[in-house]
């Protein structure tokens, strides 16, 4: 504490300035979270104030009462949405990382053919937006008969063009030198990636989860379009029902539900971050940088 | 030439030919070793990728020439050609215009973002205390820019900015500007916290960027007498061109696929239409694809040659 303050008395004008402003802008950059926070405490009476307030001035807890009023009146019960959730989240993160590590370590020490094809392949896709494939996705889910299960939230994810172009160029940093090294001493390719490339790529690992659980926490296409049957929707897709008319809800009644679920849809988001942020921006220099 | 010698030379020894052999085996099985394990470690993904990348999107591509109906047994197809590309491009009077109007914004937020970004790595990138918090606010909003979490944030109203018409900045721009640009600069004052919000990456990009040029540099231009002013504008901006190229690329791809962009809603919207049907979406989508392929096809080859005229010169 005391060599904080220190630091501080040292400053001069200038760094103060510096300080200053950048506190500035990140308060700016800070707002929309602020906003989320603010949001789902707000009573209904200021919820549709115009122009609308940041900062709620009599905060209740009643959003969040009305929430699980409506979830027990369900006919699925909320915890239910929340599992499924979870599963899904996990087994896909678990998925993509083994997929996305051993296609990038090829891709990035061994030699093969058709190489440079997959890598602007993956290039390309990256431009593509998969929301567009909706439907052909549905046929060949249909087709594969896996309607209705966990593997139709998950499969649709695992190939990962984003994970495996952020990892290829992770691996690249590694030195060849210690992958020979390796093979030298008798070590087996198995050996090699597990021992080896797996701890050696472990920032770009945890970028790689941080992604992936928020592209699949927020996705609604696979419980819109893969899943009939109720039980097997996820949590984004109830709370995208809740503010919606038509499925029961109620477009003016729903919005404070749909604030409180929205800070809950949000809160894992932030703690992830909270806890990876330093991997991650390793990562991204690194990737950035090649 | 001696008859004998020629005789031995194009007979080989047998034991030679055998080791000759023996070798060329080894190479190859060395090499389908290693090949081998190259296509064993690609195999989990290629067949995800191609199951539920590639095939679905050559199947929207085979689409667009069809007019896709749901029907009691499923889907009905019928040929129809190029009527797609026709109907959108000449008949649809939102398609064209939402484009125009996204270029338009696209042009107008590009500089934004970058000398935002630019500036914010220019200040993380000095020494003071608590320079790890800013790094991570300014990085924090790249978690949630995509997807789910920021539609949602945009259709609550987080993303307004309540002080512009609070304080008639909108009013003030309407009586400044003549009326066909004061409409895009509202829109873009109303908007930009969500365009501030994604130049994180460019941000560490850049931060990146500035760790390439060795710190001996400065010092040898602070010791010939340059102010930090100088400093920057010849040293330090002429060695991060190639990131500024990289952010400008990072950006128009992040701009053009990012799910608030009013394209990708027409886009969605016409899915689920009974009447144009989810074969001319899919004809929307990749008109518009093709056409983000061609731009970055285009700054690519700018970018190229740019730099080769640089090396030249220098």
């Amino acid at each position: 504490m005391g060599a904080i303050i220190y630091q501080f008395k040292k400053m001069s004008w200038s760094e103060i300035v510096l300080l200053i402003s950048l506190m500035l802008m990140a308060a700016f950059l800070f707002l929309p979270i602020l906003f989320i926070f603010n949001h789902a405490f707000k009573p209904f009476s200021e919820l549709f104030n115009y122009p609308p307030t940041f900062i709620v001035r009599q905060p209740t807890f009643q959003n969040f009462n009305d929430l699980i009023m409506k979830t027990s009146a369900g006919a699925v019960p909320f915890t239910r949405y929340v599992f499924n959730s979870l599963i899904v989240v996990v087994c896909t993160v678990f998925a993509v990382i083994f997929t996305s590590l051993l296609a990038a370590y090829v891709l990035s020490k061994h030699k093969f053919y058709f190489k440079s094809l997959v890598m602007g392949v993956i290039m390309l896709s990256l431009m593509y937006a998969p929301e567009t494939v909706g439907i052909p996705r549905y046929l060949i889910i249909s087709w594969l008969d896996i309607n209705n299960t966990y593997f139709g939230h998950i499969l649709p994810f695992v190939a990962s063009p984003v994970a495996v172009f952020l990892m290829k160029q992770f691996i690249d940093q590694i030195p060849n030198d210690l992958i020979e090294a390796a093979k030298i001493d008798g070590a087996t390719e198995l050996r090699i990636f597990v021992k080896l490339v797996l701890p050696l790529a472990f920032p770009a690992v945890a970028t790689i989860a941080i992604i992936t659980i928020q592209a699949v926490w927020g996705d609604t296409q696979a419980s819109t379009l893969f899943m009939q049957d109720e039980t097997m929707k996820t949590l984004p897709y109830y709370i995208s029902t809740l503010a919606s008319a038509g499925t029961g809800g109620n477009t003016i009644a729903g919005q404070g539900i749909a604030a409180a679920a929205g800070l809950l849809m949000f809160l894992p988001n932030l703690i992830i971050f909270l806890l990876f942020q330093k991997r991650m921006m390793e990562t991204m220099v690194h990737s950035g940088v090649k | 030439m001696n008859p004998v010698i020629q005789s031995k030379n194009s007979r080989p020894d047998v034991n030679e030919q055998a080791e000759l052999r023996s070798r060329k085996r080894a190479r190859f099985r060395f090499r389908w070793n290693e090949y081998g394990m190259g296509y064993l470690f690609m195999l989990p993904w290629i067949i995800g990728f191609l199951v539920f990348m590639a095939i679905p999107i050559c199947w929207s591509l085979y689409l667009t020439f069809n007019k896709v109906r749901f029907t009691g047994e499923g889907f009905k197809y019928e040929w129809i050609g190029l009527q797609n590309f026709k109907d959108a491009l000449l008949k649809d009077n939102e398609y064209g215009v939402q484009i125009i109007a996204f270029f338009q914004q696209t042009i107008l937020i590009l500089p934004i973002i970058i000398i935002f970004s630019l500036l914010v790595a220019i200040l993380l990138n000095q020494n003071f205390p608590g320079r790890f918090i800013y790094r991570a606010i300014f990085f924090l909003p790249v978690i949630f820019s995509t997807g789910q979490v920021l539609t949602e944030l945009f259709q609550q109203g987080a993303g307004d900015v309540p002080f512009i018409s609070q304080y008639g900045i909108d009013t003030f721009v309407e009586e400044n500007f003549s009326s066909s640009l004061a409409e895009p600069i509202i829109s873009l004052l109303s908007m930009i916290i969500i365009i501030l919000w994604s130049s994180g990456v460019q941000i560490l990009i850049f931060i990146a960027g500035f760790q390439t040029v060795s710190r001996t540099i400065y010092e040898a231009v602070r010791i010939d007498g340059a102010s930090p002013w100088e400093s920057f504008w010849k040293i330090t901006l002429p060695s991060i061109v190639p990131f500024i190229a990289l952010n400008l690329l990072y950006s128009t791809v992040d701009l053009f696929t990012s799910p608030i962009n009013p394209v990708m809603e027409q886009i969605r919207k016409h899915m689920f239409n009974v009447s144009t049907g989810y074969g001319y979406a899919s004809a929307l989508a990749w008109f518009y694809f093709l056409l983000i392929i061609v731009i970055i096809a285009l700054m690519l080859w700018f970018l190229n040659s740019s730099n080769r005229k640089r090396r030249y010169t220098a």
